[in-house]
């Protein structure tokens, strides 16, 4: 197996420059209270949630899943009034790999695409590790969607047109709640958006090892993620789909799913494999690798070109699924 | 992981870097990596860009490329002329301006000029490596062309270094003209049976001119042109005269430039020409028409004025220098002022 990592691309090596003294790749256990305190992941949250009055923004606290503490929703409507009927949402997952983060986190990205595509962008705050371990996030996180179905029409929103989205931890998390929507034949979802998503706790894929001490997020950080959540079982016989989506046996009857993951990173490997299992499958899923891309590169550089790219396929596959 | 509350704003986006040392160097640091990658163009300008917070846009007219991006990374290209406030950098050391900031109102600060300096130099490699050196004539090889220039490099390398320039030293009906710029590096120009350039064959500014001679007899045709640079002004009314002077067209005039050191002392005449100037606006262009025109009606017309005008400016000017104008001898010592007052200049 070659260790060669493939290089990156010249402008996200370029910035890679400018953010290597706050974002180094190999994150450890003992480091999360130091990273939570600093700058690191807080700066990929959005300041201006309105987009300069587009929005009405609104914190609401919900029911959290059963005998669990109550959970805090981000709610960003459009301050105009629909004019097509009730609208879609964007339900976000963030980021922050299982162990930092608040859901202002990345929700940039949904924010740009509700503005594109008159949306509702509701991001959920769920239960961190390792204080709270597995199954904390992920309930937390179906709690707020079956919150957001049931109160769609309060929000002026569509409950039949919810598309689940999140990057790195928050697309693992996604992925876990087309999983989990499907067997509890919870609220349906019409969408999934996987971006970087951190889906596969083993952890030993040839990009694992291949990026190590590379980039954003390296096999160290993502073994202290997943240790944080799972504790010993992490790589063990026992780790439940709903926790790491790669395990799961059957990829079946889930919503289309659009997955990106950059070629010089951790999860390239596990993301280009569920995507083709999803097919293999019988599933639909569109799947971008993008060459040269570190961990979560279109959120640390979004004016790369490459960022550029990314960010257009998003959009592009969203007005596809919501037009149909 | 630094808890540095200046990092915050450098490392959650590539944003705008605020102007201290520690933005410079990661300036460099970062054009240094593009460098490195092989970044194209674009990604070059969208650095300066990002880092600026605010258009950047690179120009190279000869090369036909033209390139905007915003500060958001998106390009946008527009055919609009640059304004001349923006702080901006040249390609190559003495070049025209070719990469802005497009950013007015404010002196630039020391990370723009950073930014320029680092872009512009990646900027340069990147467009001698992708479309070769424009426009496409020998004279843009420096280091050859220099060794063409030196009469101290053994004669067997004068002649390669022709040859590396396309340059055939056998062909004896191709003459070389050195050419000395008044900004810029030395060029050389074949001239076909001794005939001279076209103007947009020349660089632009102040531009002496040697004779055209066979290829190891460079080194002289390049102390001529020198020499002929030394009698060239920029044509403006502070400086009139010609902006490209041909040692060819020099004769025994050359011989002042042994006598008129630059930057000592000037002669008497030259100082009385100073301070009739000081006295008398527009005198210097005046004199220049009446020096370098047949009659002083074409004077007149020259600087478009009447010639009973011309003639009171005259008077006045006779009077301040303390010498006739208007005769034979008069005239010849007038030219011999302006003349040895470009010499003078450093």
């Amino acid at each position: 197996m070659t260790q060669v990592p493939p290089p990156f691309d010249p402008e996200l090596a370029a910035a890679l420059e400018l953010i290597k003294d706050v974002v180094h790749p190999g994150l450890t256990l003992d480091e999360i209270d130091a990273v939570r305190q600093g700058p690191g992941i807080e700066m990929l949250a959005q300041l201006d949630l309105t987009a300069g009055g587009f929005f009405e923004v609104e914190d609401r606290t919900v029911p959290g899943p059963e005998n669990a503490p109550e959970i805090s929703l981000l709610i960003c409507r459009p301050a105009a009034p629909s004019t097509a009927g009730p609208r879609p949402v964007v339900y976000h997952v963030h980021g922050g790999g299982l162990i930092i983060g608040n859901n202002r986190v990345g929700v940039d990205v949904p924010l740009a695409w509700a503005q594109a595509l008159d949306a509702v962008v509701v991001s959920v705050e769920y239960r961190l590790a390792p204080e709270h371990p597995y199954p904390a996030q992920i309930e937390d996180v179906y709690a707020g969607l079956l919150w957001t179905a049931e109160h769609a029409e309060e929000l002026g929103a569509d409950p039949e047109r919810i598309v689940v989205a999140g990057a790195s931890a928050g697309g693992g998390l996604s992925a876990a709640l087309a999983l989990l929507t499907r067997d509890r034949k919870g609220p349906r979802l019409i969408g999934q958006v996987l971006m970087c998503p951190m889906l596969d706790d083993r952890n030993d894929t040839p990009s694992t090892y291949q990026m190590a001490g590379l980039g954003v997020w390296d096999r160290t950080a993502n073994e202290t993620g997943w240790t944080a959540l799972l504790g010993e079982e992490r790589g063990g016989p026992g780790v439940s789909p709903y926790a790491a989506p790669a395990r799961a046996q059957d990829l079946t009857g889930l919503p289309p799913a659009f997955l990106d993951v950059g070629s010089a990173e951790t999860f390239r490997d596990e993301t280009v494999a569920y995507a083709s299992r999803i097919w293999q499958a019988g599933g639909v899923a569109e799947l971008h690798v993008w060459p040269g891309g570190f961990h979560g590169f279109d959120g640390f550089a979004p004016q790369a070109t490459l960022s550029q790219s990314a960010r257009a396929a998003h959009l592009d596959w969203l007005r596809r699924l919501l037009a149909q | 992981m630094a808890h540095d509350g200046r990092m915050k704003e450098l490392a959650g986006r590539l944003t705008a870097l605020d102007p201290d040392a520690g933005a410079a160097v990661r300036v460099i640091a970062y054009f240094d990596r593009l460098a490195e990658t092989r970044a194209g163009l674009e990604a070059l300008v969208r650095g300066a860009a990002v880092l600026a917070g605010c258009p950047a846009r690179l120009v190279d007219a000869g090369r036909r490329v033209r390139v905007r991006v915003e500060p958001d990374g998106a390009r946008k290209d527009t055919e609009a002329p640059p304004d001349a406030d923006w702080p901006c950098a040249a390609l190559e050391p003495g070049g025209a301006p070719a990469l802005w900031l497009e950013r007015a109102g404010s002196e630039p600060s020391v990370v723009d000029a950073v930014i320029l300096e680092r872009a512009a130099g990646a900027i340069r490699l990147v467009l001698d490596r992708t479309r070769g050196r424009a426009p496409a004539s020998p004279a843009d090889d420096p280091a050859l062309v220099e060794t063409l220039l030196d009469a101290t490099v053994p004669e067997p390398a004068r002649l390669h270094a022709a040859r590396r320039l396309g340059i055939d030293p056998a062909d004896t009906a191709v003459g070389i003209r050195a050419l000395a710029p008044g900004d810029g590096r030395p060029r050389i120009l074949p001239a076909r049976a001794g005939g001279r350039p076209a103007d947009a064959e020349l660089p632009a500014g102040r531009l002496g001119v040697g004779p055209a001679v066979p290829v190891l007899d460079l080194p002289d045709s390049w102390a001529a042109a020198r020499t002929a640079l030394r009698f060239t002004a920029d044509g403006s009314p502070h400086d009139p005269g010609p902006r490209v002077v041909y040692a060819d067209d020099l004769g025994g005039i050359a011989l002042l430039a042994d006598l008129v050191a630059p930057g000592a002392e000037p002669p008497p005449d030259v100082r009385a020409l100073e301070a009739a100037a000081g006295a008398m606006p527009g005198l210097l262009a005046t004199l220049h028409a009446v020096a370098a025109t047949p009659s002083q009606r074409a004077a007149a017309a020259e600087i478009n004025v009447h010639h009973s005008t011309l003639q009171d400016r005259l008077t006045q000017a006779e009077h301040l220098l303390g010498w006739p104008l208007r005769t034979p001898q008069g005239r010849l010592r007038l030219q011999l002022a302006l003349t040895m007052r470009h010499l003078a200049r450093s």
